[in-house]
């Protein structure tokens, strides 16, 4: 019997002109955004490429000089594109996506890391995140608000429940055939996504598809929490205008209101330095050590070479005291970056906290979480390439101070190492993190969000159970 | 016309026992007792608010009752939503139908709902053009359908059902004397069929010239019951106006 339900609501959908318009903008605006997204995201690491071997050639072909300077030189590291950032972009237009590596410091990517990069900044760019995250749930409610209060307004309800059908029987067909209207849209942009994502995937593979699946997953899991809420109001209300105005002001608390609180909250609860308070602090540490991190003693190092190797004068130390002193005074800014970019990461996660906790009052910021994590343009995502990147960063350093330390001597400014040395550094190579890391970062946004599923569709049943014939 | 033997003998298929219903303090329906066998049409009369639709909504199981039970074939509404809707055919004041759909699409969505999948595309047109509908109107969208053809599209669902009990709300309020007329015939022809029908109207005229038996109602309460052989139009008018001004 459903079946026949399914097909007429279908039908019934599809051939009102207003849902044809407005499936015709939306499935629009999804496809634009998504091949827009892909063709943006293929460029961009097309250039990264690009600008990663020019810099990796420039690197290799400085000529020749003392390790320390190039060290100074540095190199610089571009985090790649994932390949599902196409359908998300996150925070990756706030936080930069290279960082140049270098002596002494750990410098910040093109943005620095103590401005506000909050993804409420988004809103205003048409990405297909945006469209899945907005204008579908608007489609829902526009679809559903009069299933059960429009058919009890025009008195087909009566006669429907008089033929001998279930009211759950009902909202379930009506449930389907909805979803059917809406798969006319949605399937054809998931497969133009999905063959965008195998055909010319433009990012370093991480699950792709396990990460598209999951995705879809969690997009499908949103729309029938808007579609659920729908049937119940709309059972529930005494007229299909105030199923409307309900609706509309779920849609707009849901996705204007929230997503302001939530980060004006989380800055309240959490706050992070401004840019300059954040490089003042650190410049300050550098210069004198902060709590039990203290600034190397270069007099007390070159005693202790002295020691260790039994000579009295550092002309007879079979190394450079100076490579070595360079090399703790690494160690010591990164204890200092370590301590400051900790914190500084640590507050970013804690507002994060408090996004995915106000999901409880609006499914978008579960949803808008975990959508970014999957695409990879999440902040987490970002702090995993930045600890990858400065990971390479202490590395390279060693490399040089050791290699001026063990091949010259103290005083003398006359070595230079050459392409040899150069080449004998690896190039970065980032694994971007798996699907179950990030899942397991997101673990209160799929709880929150499965609670929405359950709830809405435990609370449409009960609603459409005693929903008033008229 | 219609004679009680020809009603005698056999079980009710529509039966009311003490049903009463209250609305908050307001009681819509006050013990009512009501047996309606196959073949028998009746026909309640009574102002807004007698309780004529409330008797129609209990049978239909779309509220509860306060009191009593609402029989259909002997099962109670209450306990058996699903059974007895399935002997039930419902026609209300005002058939509403679907807009996008033709008047065969919308039939065979409720004769579908009905448990009348079964039926083939040309059967369900043969019972559209049967109840009255011009055959050129199968096809068309009803958004362009006047009163009486949806009621006619009404009277179709009930037939391509066939149902048991056919229940009328105010069915012919609105239409004109000639849609009227065919109406009746139509449910002459279910009658006549064995089907039991229970008519709520404020048309004395049709309730005498349709109906088997005339019940009067007021204040939720049955106040007489007559039988339509042993009365005249004008009998049943000053009947009716009697109790009305008690």
């Amino acid at each position: 019997m459903i079946r026949h339900i399914i097909r007429k609501e279908f039908t019934d959908i599809v051939r009102d002109g207003r849902f044809r318009w407005c499936s015709i903008l939306v499935g629009a605006l999804l496809l634009v955004a998504l091949g827009h997204g892909w063709v943006q995201a293929r460029n961009a690491q097309q250039e990264h490429a690009a600008a990663q071997a020019t810099a990796r050639d420039h690197w290799e072909t400085q000529g020749e000089k003392n390790p320390h300077s190039a060290a100074h030189y540095g190199i610089y590291a571009f985090k790649p594109r994932l390949a599902l950032s196409f359908v998300d972009e996150g925070v990756d237009p706030y936080t930069g996506t290279s960082v140049w590596l270098e002596a002494h410091r750990q410098n910040d990517f093109l943005l620095r890391p103590a401005q506000d990069a909050t993804a409420a900044q988004r809103i205003g760019v048409l990405t297909a995140a945006q469209v899945l995250q907005h204008l579908v749930p608007l489609l829902i409610i526009l679809l559903t608000f009069g299933a059960f209060a429009g058919e009890r307004e025009s008195g087909t309800l009566r006669q429907l429940l008089a033929s001998g059908i279930g009211r759950r029987e009902l909202a379930a067909g009506k449930a389907l055939g909805v979803s059917g209207a809406l798969a006319l849209m949605l399937v054809p942009a998931a497969l133009v996504g999905a063959a965008a994502l195998v055909v010319g995937s433009p990012g370093p593979a991480a699950s792709p598809l396990a990460r598209g699946v999951v995705l879809a997953g969690v997009y499908l899991a949103y729309f029938t929490v808007f579609l659920a809420l729908s049937l119940a109001v709309s059972a529930w209300a005494r007229s299909a205008r105030t199923a409307l105005v309900i609706l509309l002001g779920v849609w707009v608390v849901n996705g204007l209101v929230a997503p302001r609180v939530a980060v004006d909250l989380s800055k309240w609860l959490h706050p992070t330095p401004s840019a300059i308070e954040f490089a003042r602090t650190i410049e300050r540490e550098m210069a004198s050590g902060a709590g039990d991190i203290s600034p190397p003693d270069r007099d007390a190092s070159t005693e202790r070479l002295l020691a260790e190797y039994g000579v009295e004068q550092v002309e007879d130390l079979p190394i450079n005291a100076v490579g070595v002193y360079l090399q703790e005074s690494e160690e010591f800014g990164n204890r200092i970056f370590d301590r400051n970019y900790s914190a500084l990461w640590d507050t970013f996660e804690r507002q994060g906290v408090v996004h995915e906790t106000l999901a409880v009052a609006a499914p978008l910021l579960a949803v808008r979480t975990l959508s970014m994590g999957l695409a990879g343009t999440d902040v987490e995502q970002h702090r995993h390439f930045a600890t990858a990147a400065e990971t390479y960063r202490r590395d390279l350093m060693r490399r040089m101070n050791g290699d001026m330390a063990e091949n010259s001597r103290t005083g003398d400014f006359s070595y230079a190492a050459d392409s040899e040395l150069w080449e004998s550094v690896p190039p970065l190579q980032y694994a971007a993190p798996t699907l179950g890391w990030v899942l397991g970062n997101r673990i209160l946004s799929l709880l929150v969000l499965g609670t929405w599923l359950v709830g809405t569709v435990l609370v449409a049943a009960a609603r459409v159970r005693r929903a008033e014939v008229g | 016309m219609h004679t009680a033997e020809s009603r005698a003998g056999h079980a009710p298929l529509l039966e009311a026992r003490g049903l009463s219903k209250d609305y908050g303090d307001t009681r819509a329906l006050d013990s009512l007792d009501l047996a309606i066998a196959p073949g028998d049409v009746y026909c309640l009369l009574g102002p807004n608010g007698a309780g004529k639709t409330t008797t129609i909504n209990l049978f239909l199981g779309f509220v509860a009752p306060s009191g009593g039970q609402a029989l259909v074939s002997g099962l109670d509404v209450s306990t058996h939503d699903r059974e007895t809707k399935q002997q039930l055919a419902y026609i209300p004041e005002q058939v509403m139908l679907y807009r996008n759909l033709s008047g065969l699409e919308n039939l065979e969505y409720f004769a579908a709902l009905g448990g009348r999948g079964s039926l083939g595309r040309g059967r369900l047109a043969d019972i559209l053009v049967e109840a009255g509908l011009e055959p050129d109107a199968v096809d068309r969208r009803v958004s362009d359908y006047s009163k009486g053809m949806r009621q006619k599209v009404g009277i179709a669902i009930a037939m391509a059902k066939e149902a048991a009990v056919l229940l009328l709300d105010e069915p012919t309020s609105g239409l004109d004397p000639k849609a009227s007329n065919e109406f009746s015939a139509l449910v002459e022809r279910l009658r006549e069929r064995g089907v039991a029908v229970l008519m709520a109207t404020h048309d004395l005229f049709r309730a005498k010239d349709t109906g088997t038996r005339v019940g009067i109602m007021r204040y939720g309460r049955l106040v007489t019951e007559l039988s339509t052989d042993e009365i005249g139009h004008a009998d049943l008018e000053r009947i009716y106006l009697e109790h009305m001004h008690d």
